[in-house]
């Protein structure tokens, strides 16, 4: 059985065979954070490093991301993956953000994280449920890997998407134009736009984001309701069809805004448009929103 | 220091009947930056423009907004116009008031007008944010493609030809010829259409600057306008076509029997043929789907017989790429399937026949020499029944356009049965007779008149065998009364649409077409014969149904087009097309896969970034391939991507001139 205490040992073993072995030039994990339901991304260099790591349940963050860190090095990068970390991986080979052969893929089963805003207020002692984004999840496994830590898996089949229909997009959907606007406004009256959600997202990976470039006029810095409204919807259609569900945006928001309702809502219509459709399986396949076909429906034209 | 002249049109009362031009001329000189305002008449006419080429050089203008109609109209004749005076001609700017103004609020005066300052006001803003923008040349290869060797890609590439440009004609059937071949006689004159037509086919094939690529098909076209690269597969004919003198011995001994697609199934033919006894190429083509010789792997009787040597069994097909100047697209029609119509038979009735087969029948070098006999049982038909509009005009079955032709060709069967066999009866069921064409009118009245032809206005809702007749049902609506007629042969005019493949064809080519898979002209009546691809032009019924002498006049038009552009050793490019901020560029090819044209590629950059050389990968466009669509604009996330005329800041200084 490898429970997570042994699969943390299994863990730093695998890292620290990497580093000495020079099979690549850091380890992306997850270290302990400042409190018992809190940890951080650790990128490690060396060997003695290794130590840090930890597999526990609230390991949150999805890591794929910080192989942005590593664009411009020839070096290889090793990345512990679940699922939706995996996910995120396809997502930046996809957009071309970094090569398949520089990265080291290390696979894990996830189990399904815990909420750690609820741990914080209900104590070490509770019952603390499942992360909202780990819940959800339709995907715990890394679907391919170049080293696997944990109980040997049987060969992923090939995932294939399923269409999908989400019940909070469903009672959106329910509501009158004014009621969705209401409940829009509401949603992001609190927004701050301190760009948490845009700086986690393995979706968002260029150079210079369009909200902090001011030439281009599209948006003005000014905190209200108007821009907020903006920035959300343009953010959600800059993600469209590539999000890869890890849930990141909302679970980082500061001021608890259901941002993932965005995004299910296209995904949503992307399933029921163009076909089922889940993004970062394969960062070979058509994007559904980066390709057309003649036969593609057009009601809307 | 910008100074805005603004330009107001009335375009004789086609925005002045409705936009009071004089008060949008005044409220505009109140817009930011301009100079000058005035309303004209007719601005694009001599006098307007010479107003316009006045008053940059009184006032010292610097952008000119025009007011008028449509850019797609006379932006050219503006541009020109500012260019003469000495301005960079992308300084003009057009507010479309005629188009998106008078025509479409026409019961509106007011608001009209108060739209019309609106649309001046936000053209004004843009007009000052415009920039210089200078056109590039392209080399351009002096050769022409042809797709589709019927009688207006022969007419275009003999056009051509004449003009001195070599000329391919990529033809997918064994002989050049196309439907003209099948047919009879031609209206209005009843002249023979093999006696315009297999001359044509003769200089076609004798003209040193055309080639023919008979049983071939186009497989892949890339480049633009000037250098098309064009893929065409050279079908596996089995014959050495170099060897082959067409002697026919071949045909003769072959015993496999086939429904000839020619004689559209009135006749046989061989595995191993040519269409026509008057075909060019006017050697054979062995039919692998039927030639024992490759079911079996034995027979081989046409090869042994052939006296030359010609018949090569292991002959694969063959790619061959060419680069084009210039396409002009030829591909003709097809015929409407009309087993849809339960009332006529679903196709299954013998005598129920289509106007083509007829055309067959009745034609000299056909499967009865010209007598005309029915199918089932080769008797001479007494009484005959043409059907107009079978497919034509009937949007629940059918199609919801008229085909052109049928009503004329009716009319020419009916003339052609009265001729050949005097004590006939022919009726022609129709919907309403249209003859819009010269010498149509009188040619249909000879047919009543001179042939006695019997017309009976209204549609057939039955027909029926009985004994060896065909009872045909109907009503005839100018008398009220329901008609039946026993009828020995029935003939459908069904309608022309388009190829098959047509849909396939443009999305190799890029070039557009309608919901019945027609080809699209740039516009009706200023591009006739072009496509929004520049380059490639359209001739004959593959662009709408048509007649011959309108086939005939189009593959001109479209050669004289093409010649226009071949005849210069490159051409000027618009300058209209996007360019990539590299600074902030991600390279993450969004916009390479959704660009319809191929236009954009990924190159490396190498920079130095905190000291270090690093490579990054970067969107690059090719001026040449991009139309100006700006899809990539919107799918840039970065906006990294922009549409030189058309930048984010120039259509936000627009939507802030209107909301501001």
């Amino acid at each position: 059985m490898g429970t997570m205490e042994q699969l943390t040992l299994q863990l730093r073993e695998t890292a620290r065979e990497i580093l000495e072995s020079k099979k690549a030039a850091a380890v992306i994990g997850w270290e302990m954070g400042t409190f018992w339901y809190s940890t951080a991304p650790a990128i490690l260099t060396r060997p003695e490093e290794t130590e840090r790591l930890v597999w526990n349940e609230y390991c949150l963050n999805n890591l794929a991301k910080y192989l942005l860190d590593f664009q411009n090095t020839d070096e290889k990068v090793a990345i512990f993956a679940r699922g939706c970390d995996y996910r995120g991986i396809n997502r930046l080979i996809q957009d071309k953000q970094i090569d398949r052969d520089k990265v080291l893929i290390i696979g894990l089963s996830c189990p399904g994280m815990k909420d750690d805003k609820k741990a914080r207020e209900l104590g070490q002692n509770a019952d603390i449920p499942l992360a909202k984004k780990c819940e959800e999840c339709t995907y715990p496994d890394a679907l391919a890997y170049d080293l696997w830590v944990g109980e040997p898996k049987e060969a992923a089949k090939p995932a294939k998407a399923e269409a999908k229909v989400f019940p909070e997009v469903e009672s959106l959907e329910q509501m009158t134009a004014d009621d969705k606007y209401e409940n829009f406004a509401a949603n992001y009256e609190k927004c701050l736009r301190c760009y948490a959600c845009r700086n986690v997202c393995p979706a968002c990976s260029c150079r210079e984001c369009i909200f902090g470039n001011s030439s281009k006029e599209w948006s003005a810095k000014a905190n209200n309701l108007s821009e907020n409204m903006f920035f959300a919807l343009t953010r959600a259609l800059h993600v469209a069809g590539r999000c890869i569900q890890c849930g990141e945006c909302e679970r980082i928001c500061p001021v608890n805004i259901p941002i993932m309702l965005l995004n299910k809502k296209i995904i949503q219509d992307i399933d029921h448009l163009f076909g089922p459709y889940d993004a970062g399986l394969d960062p070979e396949d058509k994007m559904p929103l980066g390709s057309f076909e003649f036969t593609d429906p057009e009601e809307f034209m | 220091m910008k100074r805005v002249g603004v330009f107001v049109c009335h375009c004789g009362t086609n925005i002045s009947g409705t936009v009071d031009c004089a008060q949008v001329a005044e409220a505009a000189k109140d817009f930011p930056n301009v100079e000058y305002s005035i309303d004209y008449k007719y601005m694009c006419s001599e006098p307007g423009q010479e107003m316009i080429k006045k008053a940059i050089e009184e006032h010292k203008l610097n952008r000119i907004v025009v007011a008028s109609c449509s850019p797609r109209m006379h932006e050219p004749t503006f541009q020109n116009c500012v260019e003469r005076a000495g301005l960079n001609p992308y300084y003009v700017e057009m507010a479309n008031i005629r188009e998106h103004c008078s025509w479409v609020h026409p019961n509106e005066k007011e608001g009209a007008t108060e739209k019309a300052i609106d649309l001046v006001r936000m053209a004004v803003a843009k007009a000052v944010r415009n920039q210089p923008l200078q056109k590039t040349t392209i080399p351009v290869t002096d050769r022409a493609l042809v797709i589709g060797g019927g009688i207006a890609g022969i007419q275009a590439a003999l056009d051509l030809a004449n003009a001195g440009h070599v000329v391919d004609i990529v033809e997918r059937e064994p002989s050049i010829g196309g439907k003209m071949a099948q047919i009879d006689k031609t209206f209005p004159t009843l002249d023979c259409s093999a006696c315009i037509l297999t001359p044509k086919m003769v200089d076609a094939a004798a003209h040193p600057n055309i080639n023919l690529l008979t049983y071939s098909e186009i497989e892949k076209v890339d480049g633009f306008v000037g250098n098309f690269d064009v893929t065409i597969r050279q079908k596996a004919r089995s014959i050495k076509m170099d060897v082959c003198t067409g002697c026919g011995i071949c045909m003769e001994k072959c015993p496999v029997k086939v429904d000839s697609e020619f004689e559209l199934g009135l006749a046989k033919r061989r595995a191993i043929y040519t269409p026509f006894p008057q075909a060019i190429p006017n050697k054979p083509v062995i039919d692998r789907e039927h030639c024992t010789y490759f079911l079996r792997g034995k027979c081989g009787i046409c090869s042994k017989l052939c006296p030359a040597g010609a018949v090569d069994y292991t002959q694969q097909d063959e790619l061959l790429t060419r680069r084009y100047g210039a396409i002009i697209v030829a591909t003709g029609f097809e015929l409407f399937d009309y087993s849809v119509y339960g009332e006529y038979g679903y196709g299954k009735y013998p005598d129920v026949i289509t106007g083509l087969q007829f055309e067959r029948l009745i034609n000299a070098s056909g499967p009865t020499m010209g007598k005309l006999q029915r199918p089932s049982d080769k008797k001479e038909p007494k009484n005959i029944v043409i059907i107009n509009c079978v497919g034509s005009r009937d949007e629940a079955k059918g199609k919801s356009y008229c085909s052109r032709t049928c009503c004329m060709y009716s009319a020419k069967h009916a003339s052609l049965i009265r001729d050949k066999i005097k004590d006939s009866n022919v009726y022609v069921f129709y919907m309403d007779m249209r003859t819009p064409g010269k010498g149509y009118e009188e040619f249909y009245d000879r047919s009543r008149e001179q042939y006695g032809t019997q017309y009976i206005r209204g549609r057939v809702s039955k027909i029926y065998p009985l004994n060896d007749k065909l009872i045909v049902r109907g009503e005839d609506t100018l008398l009220s009364q329901p008609v039946e007629v026993e009828a020995d042969l029935v003939i459908l005019a069904t309608a022309m649409v388009a190829q098959p493949d047509a849909d396939k064809l443009a999305q190799k080519i890029g070039i557009g077409y309608d919901k019945d898979n027609f080809y699209t002209e740039a516009h009706p009546k200023l591009a006739p014969v072009e496509t929004h691809t520049q380059g490639v032009y359209l001739a004959g019924a593959c662009q709408g149904p048509k007649d011959i002498p309108d086939s005939v006049a189009q593959a001109s038009a479209a050669a004289a087009k093409a010649c226009g552009l071949l005849s210069k050793p490159e051409i000027l490019t618009e300058p209209i097309v996007t360019e990539v901020d590299e600074k902030t560029c991600a390279g993450c090819g969004t916009c390479l896969l959704i660009c319809p044209y191929k236009a954009i590629d990924l190159k490396t950059l190498t920079e130095r970034i905190a000291g270090e050389i690093v490579e990054r990968k970067v969107a690059t466009v090719n001026e040449g391939l991009c139309q100006g669509c700006g899809a990539c604009t919107v799918a840039c996330r970065s906006g990294s991507i922009y549409l030189k005329h058309y930048t984010d800041e120039q259509i936000l200084a627009e939507v802030n001139a209107l909301c501001l």
